[in-house]
């Protein structure tokens, strides 16, 4: 790779340092696998730069590398096996219509939100993590799992669902 | 919820409808209490997902690691190929050599000892022979130690001995001495050498605390104490004077 491209590398890849780390922290659930898991992604991604098509999301690209990459690791095919058991039996949950849910929701705990996104199964996790977290749009989303834009929808709606059950009955359970 | 808009509030709250559509729902809302209080709850969901959600920050060490992976090349692009990296590192190892000679030589044992009697001044038990009386303080390491060293008398002089005990430096057994001026204690390292470094004692301030070594005959000598220069010298000159051979 020539330094230009390089330098291209470093001016993309850089500010989403954070953003990758904080990915695969809570993918990974660990710190040390994470560190290794960005640092892995990193040397992919300016191995196959060169491959990367100018004018495409170059966001979702780096992102997809990571994920492709965690998919790959033991603690990712464990998580896997996990995430598909619990997506057949993850079922639609009806809202609470009857709580005064809006001020519940702003009251809950940072804590309490965390372990709701850390409860989710791995495929309703990673589009919450897109897609709330990094604010990516449906289709970087889409670009950044290799799904259709109609499968993000859905798994980002059940996923919201969840983790709106996962705080309402933890706050239940605190009163 | 029976208003047909209700299928677009997620699209709506993401800002993924088309422009015309965001447009219609938003004049929606207006008239509409169900939709504009699910809308709320969407964005109080998603606010405080993406707050919770942001937790964790690349640790420096990781961002150095990546910058490192970055730049290596750049580096040697700047000195401009092999040939002068090399003539570069040629540089930097002689100039390391020439002025860093004590790098290479022995390290000082006095760090270590700074932090032995840090570590005794912290110990409820800083001494295992306790006695002002240096008749009982050095018949005590008799037996215990290869070597014989003599205690100053100091009667006059502002110094107390408080108690000594047995140490280990690089393997090998020494006598820590334990003295108290002015509520200041010093802490006096015996060692058995091979008595090639004769000189004067030299004096030192390190890690905030005055530091002396010397040698007579086969018996290596440091001093650490938080008291001043002048009285770490005294103290040497009394060890000097009752272990002249």
């Amino acid at each position: 790779m020539g330094q230009t491209s390089s330098e291209e590398f470093e001016q993309l890849a850089l500010p989403l340092l954070d953003p990758l780390y904080n990915f695969a922290r809570w993918l990974c659930g660990d710190s040390d696998e994470a560190r290794d898991l960005v640092q892995e992604t990193f040397a992919k991604a300016l191995k196959g730069f060169g491959g990367f098509r100018r004018g495409t999301n170059f966001r979702a690209w780096i992102f997809r590398i990571l994920r492709n990459t965690f998919l790959t690791s033991r603690s990712g095919l464990e998580k896997q096996q996990t995430g598909q058991e619990d997506e057949n039996q993850f079922e639609e949950i009806a809202a609470s219509g009857d709580t005064p849910e809006l001020l519940l929701i702003r009251r809950a705990e940072t804590e309490l939100v965390q372990a709701a996104i850390g409860s989710l199964p791995l495929l309703f996790q990673e589009v919450i993590l897109l897609a709330d977290i990094e604010e990516m749009k449906y289709q970087e989303v889409a670009d950044t799992l290799d799904i259709p834009i109609g499968t993000v929808m859905s798994r980002l709606a059940r996923a919201r669902k969840q983790v709106r059950k996962h705080i309402l009955e933890g706050l239940s359970k605190k009163s | 919820m029976s208003c047909t808009w209700q299928p677009k509030i997620s699209q709506y709250v993401d800002n993924e409808l088309d422009a015309a559509s965001q447009q219609e729902f938003s004049a929606h809302m207006r008239t509409c209490s169900e939709c504009s209080a699910e809308v709320l709850k969407e964005v109080a969901l998603r606010q405080t997902i993406r707050n919770a959600g942001k937790r964790f920050y690349a640790p420096p060490e990781l961002r150095l690691a990546v910058q490192n992976r970055l730049h290596p090349r750049r580096r040697l692009m700047l000195v401009g190929g092999w040939a002068t990296a090399a003539a570069c590192m040629a540089m930097v190892a002689l100039v390391f050599v020439f002025l860093y000679p004590r790098k290479s030589a022995p390290e000082s044992p006095l760090a270590e000892l700074v932090d032995q009697h840090v570590a005794a001044l912290a110990s409820q038990n800083p001494v295992d022979v306790v006695s002002t009386d240096r008749h009982t303080v050095k018949p005590w390491f008799q037996g215990k130690l290869a070597f014989a060293f003599n205690l100053p008398d100091l009667q006059n002089s502002p110094f107390t001995l408080l108690g000594g005990k047995v140490v280990y430096l690089h393997q090998e057994p020494g006598a820590e001495l334990i003295y108290e001026i002015r509520k200041h204690k010093v802490s006096v390292f015996l060692f058995q050498t091979k008595g090639e470094n004769r000189g004067p004692a030299k004096l030192d301030r390190r890690l905030s605390f005055t530091t002396a070594s010397w040698e007579q005959g086969t018996l290596g000598c440091y001093l650490i104490t938080d008291a001043t220069n002048e009285e770490a010298g005294q103290l040497v000159l009394l060890f000097q004077q009752a272990n002249r051979t």
